[in-house]
């Protein structure tokens, strides 16, 4: 029994939590969107492949990783700021903003998607490990670099809590996802709260990229079945809720890990659909409400 | 009073009529267009491009379900390929392992369909809005991950070697080999398809799933159960795709998951807003664009889907009305002209 908690069961799940910290990153920018301009971004998982095909540019033109890990969501901002001001905002007016944006963000990720092709080719590319060698935890050995990805995963969650909750910042954005009309007339200018949250969530994106890219490689794709566990994650949570996200992030994978151990992989995404579903028959608005409500 | 209500529904019938007739004008141009195509395609003696259309019509089908749901129910379906992938993959075992006839195929997918279209709306119905997209965008990612992972369904090969079938109709016969006269058969079930929707959505039922897209919430004040009329519009959007699908390995001799994959999705939604949304004819039209443009694009660049992308984004921006929805006033005007002088 205590081998298998040893050998079985821990590896899956701290590999779980690893992977776990990655997808939570993916859905609270994805969740802050929605949570603040009711866009759901579908083309969330190409910026994410575009932060890894960044970092992976920035890495093969010399500079290091580490230059890279902070470079990237920089250079995400102004990409996220001006899709927001060119695009989504000409149809965030219209009656049938929730439909139009979805389309808007769909068609831009085809574009994303295809650019990154004809930039990089279609073939898979691995960046080297930034951190090589493996640690001992429990008698067992993990490569260093999912450790690190954990300790910085938690971090720049953490973070993202602080900034959104404990600074005016962020208490600009809540007020603007509250009621935006009453935000407005209390001097917060908000198209450039809403121009800045997209960019923001987008650098999340861009910066889970290059996190991940030394562990699964880079190639145009890359994005498409990451996403779908993040809008899993992001539909149980509660559109727009941060806890919810994180929580639900981390049970889904936890999920994903363990189930692996008795069924085969190719079962564990229509499992977590399964969760999905039975989630939004019963609770529709997710585990927890949308951000700047309670 | 009464006599103000009897004029002014004298003049909202007298509106809807121009309105329907002028997208029936729509349809007829459409089939003529086909015809004119068709008429030149065997006087050269082509083939490829006999198939390159029979294909854009095929799509035009899935275009057309994804139409009923996004234009008259208000639900925006990112994963209507999984009912297109699903004729596609039961037609295809019907010809090859039970019997090669055209209507057994047809028949089976029908009544097959529909169950499935029941229990996928079942799920998929509770949710509303953006909801609805990502849970239809769901449904279709998880069984596709299914069919290209189960062996018995071919995996990640599909089916292939589906016969060629001939079909006996009463007077004729179609050989689905011969690229001519399948072209016309397809032309023939789909434009079919169109006039059996859009009659559907001039009856009470139709007009029930326009005022659940306006407002949902008032619809039950008037009487009606809206989650009933959603289920039956999913359903009939599932046969519509199932249908259209089932013409397809009849066309290329096999089936692939590829067909349900996010990519055929996408693909029906980007005709239905270049088409224009919620008219109908309007997919056909964008299915025989987007076919179009793919195959002359794709002459210069394998790089094709940056143009589509673009043109779609600038149209969802500029046109969202699609191209019959921005023609449709010209067309009305000139329909309402000649109505008066008559």
């Amino acid at each position: 029994m205590l081998d298998w908690l040893q050998f079985i069961l821990a590896p899956q799940v701290i590999n779980g939590l690893s992977i776990g910290v990655a997808v939570v990153l993916m859905a609270l920018g994805l969740t802050i969107i929605f949570g603040l301009l009711d866009v759901i971004n579908m083309a969330h998982g190409e910026f994410y492949a575009l932060g890894a095909y960044l970092g992976y540019a920035l890495i093969a033109s010399g500079v290091s990783f580490w230059f890279a890990l902070v470079f990237v969501p920089l250079l995400m901002v102004p990409i996220g700021y001006a899709t927001e001001r060119l695009l989504i905002r000409r149809v965030f007016h219209s009656k049938e903003r929730h439909i139009l944006t979805l389309l808007l963000t769909f068609g831009l990720a085809i574009l994303l998607e295809d650019g990154l092709k004809l930039a990089f080719g279609a073939n898979p590319l691995k960046p080297e490990q930034p951190i090589s060698g493996a640690s001992e935890i429990i008698g067992l050995y993990f490569p260093n670099y999912r450790l690190f990805l954990m300790a910085v995963g938690v971090l720049i969650i953490v973070a993202v809590w602080l900034t959104v909750y404990r600074t005016s910042l962020g208490a600009m954005v809540r007020a603007a996802a509250f009621d935006r009309h009453m935000a407005a007339s209390l001097g917060v200018r908000v198209s450039h709260v809403y121009a800045g949250t997209f960019a923001f969530g987008v650098a999340l994106a861009g910066i889970s990229g290059v996190l991940l890219a030394p562990i699964y490689s880079v190639f145009p794709t890359m994005g498409k079945d990451f996403v779908l566990i993040a809008f899993s994650v992001v539909i149980i949570g509660g559109m727009g809720s941060i806890k919810g996200a994180v929580l639900a992030g981390l049970i889904l994978t936890q999920i994903q890990a363990v189930s692996s151990l008795y069924i085969s992989p190719v079962w564990t995404d229509p499992l977590l659909f399964g969760i999905m579903v039975l989630v939004l028959m019963v609770r529709p608005q997710g585990l927890f409400g949308r951000l700047g409500h309670g | 009073m009464a006599e103000h209500l009897l004029a002014l529904r004298a003049a909202v019938m007298r509106r809807e009529r121009v309105s329907h007739s002028t997208l029936h004008f729509f349809a007829y141009a459409f089939i003529a267009l086909c015809l004119v195509f068709a008429a030149i395609a065997m006087a050269t003696g082509d083939v490829f491009f006999f198939r390159l259309a029979t294909e854009a019509l095929i799509f035009g089908g899935l275009a057309l379900a994804v139409d009923i749901l996004l234009g008259y129910t208000g639900l925006l379906s990112l994963g209507q390929a999984l009912f297109f992938g699903y004729g596609a993959y039961v037609s295809g075992l019907v010809l090859k392992e039970i019997e090669p006839s055209f209507w057994t195929a047809m028949g089976i997918v029908l009544v097959t369909a529909t169950a499935f279209g029941a229990i996928a709306g079942i799920i998929a119905i509770r949710a509303r809005g953006v909801y609805f997209a990502l849970i239809t965008f769901g449904l279709a990612q998880v069984v596709s991950k299914i069919v290209f992972n189960t062996r018995e369904l071919g995996a990640s090969d599909g089916i292939i070697g589906i016969p060629v079938i001939k079909t006996d109709f009463l007077l004729f016969q179609v050989d689905t080999g011969h690229a001519p006269s399948f072209f016309l058969l397809v032309l023939s079930i789909i434009v079919g398809l169109y006039f059996l929707v859009a009659y559907v959505m001039g009856t009470p039922f139709g007009r029930t799933l326009v005022a659940i897209r306006a407002n949902e919430s008032r619809v039950p004040f008037l009487g009606f159960h809206p989650w009933r009329y959603k289920l039956a519009a999913f359903i009939l959007a599932a046969n519509v795709a199932a249908l259209s699908g089932a013409l397809y390995p009849m066309l290329r001799g096999f089936v692939s998951p590829e067909l349900m994959f996010f990519q055929v999705s996408g693909n029906a939604v980007i005709m239905v807003i270049i088409g224009g949304v919620g008219t109908l004819i309007g997919p056909l039209y964008g299915a025989a664009i987007l076919t179009g443009l793919k195959s002359v694009i794709g002459t210069f660049t394998e790089h094709h889907l940056i143009v589509i992308g673009m043109l779609f984004v600038l149209s969802v921006i500029f046109f969202p009305k699609g191209l019959v929805g921005h023609a449709r006033p010209r067309i009305e005007r000139i329909l309402a002209a000649r109505g008066r002088e008559s």
